[in-house]
């Protein structure tokens, strides 16, 4: 513990150094700059179509102050020769609208719509009395729709409510929608990356200048200094959340506990970014991916807060529901928490089997450097062990992996986004059952067709085990989502996915280390069977 | 003098290439490209009350109870379809049946505030959509009951095409895939550079006949180029795309500058702090004041940009230029001050 928090109060020093010299005055006046500026310009509205739109008026036409809109003062008739030869889009001309029949100009006419719905509704909410401006109230109840009441309703009888009467004004009260709260959650993610990436980068350093093989020949181990670099930044991130709590009035303890997990992930991966790296742009090409995959995976589930249970993936969703004061039970807050805790828990041992000089300081191919790692990992203990323990550990990266596939997905026609998934999710699980095979084949640590057999049923085996306790967590979860139960391969017998898992694993690990195909090539053979065996199994299951 | 120059720029993309990383940008741009239109798609579908009728408005039934007004013709407007019913019991009970979605009470006699009542299932995900496709003809009947109370709103029969779909593609994805390949290309600027220093062989580069000006100017010109054949790409990609883009000539122009503007911008950090860490922080730093700034002058390349793909009548040549005089001058500081790298 106590090397820990020397080398934690090392790095402490170290930023201070960095950041403390001659660029500090510089860096803060730019931060400062930067800051209020971009206040200002939120401030501004910086929205969807900005600038896109050209629009004449003339006459008593309701100032129009929107981003979308530039607007010139023009004559009536000026205006309608304006319109005519394209140089605006629309013609403002007192109460009255003119415009063209091609798309942009149509276009534009929606965009003012949505405008002048609202500077109308403030006018008349300005000038006329409340009850003459908004003369209708609307009553809004709830009915249970399952709960159909028990004898049959007479004459003026009704149904029980299920919530308190909710009254609204249509024309102030906008429908139900999720975005605002989904951003003030985006909020939480930004510094958390943003610290990360000093935690990288101070990794990286420390590489580059040969700092960290010092501390390795010191007496620490090397999770003692990834905890200890890690610390300050840790806290640094965790009081970030906690400030922008108190800023947003959310609340602070609840905050702490659902992005804690979070940013244990967002550090996980950032701590694999210095250990892969060959060359500056590497890290910088790295970095981006992991930030753009990690703020798609939290943010876009989050979108579908209450439209569908699979939004509970992100811990984004949980805090929508805080901001919402909805209520969320402890399988809610497992939900994604433990996959991203686990990653972490992974990580951390990867990062300590890597942390070391040979392993940091060898420029090679990157699939070179990514086998050298799995091998690595594996090596200190027998294969009998390894090989099932890397199919079981591996598991939530797996699940992570197909749910970012889920979202690629979307993008294609409805019809291939089932088939799509399943080859993809049937290719992923079949390079995390084999690479650890093929990987000790090359080193020769195991060879012989026994004990590649046994090795494929041990990999099915921890895979299977690692399968099913995820489902035991997500099955209460996630009911309605069929697909995910075709994804993690939710067959009723357990013996036989076991031999399938044990048949594909097989099949590609045999065709990589005896029959010496390409590695890719055999994954590819072992895939198309995974996929028409789940495909099969699919088709007889629905 | 050239010939050194080439080499420099020919030893930089063969780098690049070589790494094979650069592929990571250009999915990442793929990725962001497919999942925010995705993401609009859905987003449409979940919360665009025009979509929603479009893809399942007639199937959306609404049981109305109580006296005839303007409101049932407002909602059958909608697309949607009304069941009368004589009572609320009456409706409550093909409701539990399944016959109507949601139930409308309209009561008798209007008065100056009309209170009506809408019974929605407890399921949100089903009452929300109800109560966006309802929103419309709601407003549409508050507007009956103000035009009753002598007030005129104006503007009200705008109809227009749905234009969300337009403002993204030309707002938001036709400038993230013209500028981000610039962005990449600043920070490729601030790791080639400081690589050199770090890992010294800057002396070693330098002992070549070519000066640091023009060492720095070949790095930014190979950063320049992979941002431009990535900006050609995705050009040609959306207009085969069938995406309608105009001033195409201009846009690669722009787009080209911007990356001049990003690289050098860049190199200017790291000539100034020499290391990877703090170089790429202050770069990220001056793109976030950059784009603010331009911003609230109005003269943000993304807006030139957008207003060149729809052919604004109003935008042309001259817009980009004035971004080329920005580029020249900052790549006139950056010639000042390189010698500071050596230092």
């Amino acid at each position: 513990m106590k090397q820990i928090l020397v080398i934690a109060w090392r790095e402490v020093t170290r930023l201070r150094k960095r950041f403390g010299g001659g660029a500090s005055p510089i860096a803060v006046l730019l931060l400062l700059v930067v800051l209020g500026l971009s206040a200002a310009a939120l401030r501004t509205t910086v929205s969807l179509g900005s600038g896109l739109y050209r629009i004449g008026v003339s006459g008593d036409v309701p100032a129009i102050q929107d981003s979308r809109f530039s607007v010139v003062e023009v004559g009536a008739d000026e205006g309608r020769a304006l319109l005519e030869e394209q140089s605006i889009d629309v013609l403002i001309d007192g109460s009255q609208v003119i415009y063209r029949e091609d798309d942009k100009s149509q276009f534009a006419v929606r965009a003012l719509k949505q405008y002048m719905e609202k500077a109308e509704l403030m006018r008349v909410g300005n000038s006329f009395a409340d009850e003459d401006a908004f003369p209708l109230r609307v009553g809004i109840n709830y009915l249970n729709p399952n709960q159909p009441p028990a004898e049959n309703l007479q004459g003026d009888e009704t149904a029980p409510v299920t919530k308190p009467e909710e009254v609204i004004i249509p024309s102030l009260t906008s429908p139900p929608a999720p975005f605002t709260q989904v951003l003030v959650a985006l909020l939480y993610i930004l510094p958390i990356t943003f610290i990360s990436i000093f935690f990288t980068s101070s990794f990286m350093d420390e590489k580059v200048n040969r700092r960290l093989t010092i501390l390795l020949s010191a007496p620490v181990t090397p999770f003692q200094i990834i905890l200890g670099k890690m610390l300050p930044y840790a806290i640094f991130a965790l009081a970030t959340t906690a400030l922008i709590a108190v800023l947003t009035k959310g609340n602070v303890l609840l905050a702490l506990a659902i992005f804690a997990p979070t940013t244990m992930f967002i550090f996980a991966i950032y701590l694999m970014v210095p250990l892969f790296y060959r060359t500056f742009k590497d890290t910088t090409f790295i970095a981006m991916l992991v930030t753009t995959m990690t703020t798609a995976y939290l943010v876009f589930p989050a979108m579908f807060t209450n439209v569908n249970d699979l939004a509970y993936i992100s811990p984004l969703t949980l805090a929508v529901k805080m901001y919402r004061n909805e209520p969320f039970g402890w399988r809610e807050y497992l939900f994604p928490s433990l996959p991203m805790s686990a990653i972490f828990g992974f990580a951390m041992f990867a990062g300590t089997r890597l942390l070391n000089e040979e392993f940091l300081m060898g420029y090679k191919p990157i699939t070179r450097k990514v086998a050298d790692a799995i091998y690595l990992m594996m090596a200190r203990v027998k294969p009998y062990l390894s090989v099932p323990m890397w199919s079981l550990l591996v598991i939530p990266i797996v699940y992570l992996t197909q749910v970012i596939f889920l979202a690629f997905a979307t993008n294609l026609p409805v019809g291939l986004i089932l088939g799509a998934v399943l080859i993809a999710s049937a290719f992923i699980e079949e390079v995390v059952k084999s690479v650890g095979i093929v990987v000790l084949a090359e080193r020769h640590v195991v060879g012989s067709f026994r004990d590649i057999f046994v090795l494929s049923l041990l990999s099915g085996l921890g895979f299977l085990v690692g399968e099913k306790l995820l489902l035991l967590i997500s099955i209460g979860m996630v009911s309605q989502a069929s697909v995910s139960g075709a994804l993690f391969g939710a067959g009723l017998f357990l013996l036989v996915p076991l031999a399938a898992h044990f048949v594909f694993t097989a099949i590609v690990t045999l065709l990589t280390v005896k029959a010496k195909l390409p590695y890719m090539l055999a994954l590819i053979i072992g895939t198309v069977a995974h996929f028409i065996y789940n495909w099969s199994l699919m088709r007889g299951g629905l | 003098m050239m010939i050194p120059f080439w080499a420099v720029v020919k030893k930089e993309l063969t780098s690049v290439i070589r790494d094979r990383t650069i592929i990571i940008s250009i999915l990442i741009q793929l990725f962001i490209a497919s999942f925010s239109s995705a993401l609009l798609l859905g987003m449409l579908s979940l919360y665009d009350s025009d979509t929603i009728m479009k893809f399942g408005g007639a199937g959306i039934k609404i049981g109305m109870v109580g006296v005839e007004s303007p409101l049932h013709s407002f909602v059958a407007q909608r697309g949607l379809t009304t069941v009368p019913f004589a009572t609320l019991g009456d409706a409550e009970a093909v409701f539990f049946q399944g016959g109507v979605s949601a139930i409308l009470v309209i009561p008798e006699g209007a008065q100056d505030t009309a209170e009506i009542k809408l019974y929605l299932p407890d399921n949100e995900a089903v009452s929300s959509i109800i109560r966006m496709v309802i929103q419309e003809p709601l407003k549409q009947y508050e507007n009956y009951l103000r035009g009753q109370n002598g007030i005129e709103v104006r503007y009200t029969d705008l109809k227009g095409k749905p234009s969300t779909s337009f403002e993204f593609i030309y707002s938001v994805l036709l400038p993230m895939l013209m500028f981000f390949p610039a962005f990449v290309s600043g920070s490729m600027s601030v790791d080639s550079l400081t690589e050199e220093v770090e890992n010294n062989t800057l002396p070693t580069l330098l002992s070549a006949p070519l000066s640091l000006n023009g060492m720095i100017s070949a790095k930014i010109t190979s950063s320049v180029i992979i941002a431009i054949v990535q900006c050609i790409a995705w050009l040609s990609l959306l207009q085969m795309n069938g995406i309608a883009i105009q001033h195409s000539g201009w846009i690669l122009v722009l787009a080209l500058i911007v990356a001049g503007l990003t690289s050098t911008a860049a190199m200017l950090g790291a000539v100034l702090l020499k290391d990877r860490e703090r170089s790429q922080f202050i770069y990220s730093l001056i793109l976030l004041a950059a784009a603010s700034i331009s911003t609230l002058l109005n003269i943000s390349p993304i807006t030139t940009l957008s207003r060149l793909a729809i052919g604004d009548a109003y935008t042309g040549g001259w817009d980009v230029a004035l971004f080329a005089v920005v580029l020249a001058g900052l790549y006139l500081l950056l010639g000042k001050l390189s010698h500071r790298l050596v230092r």
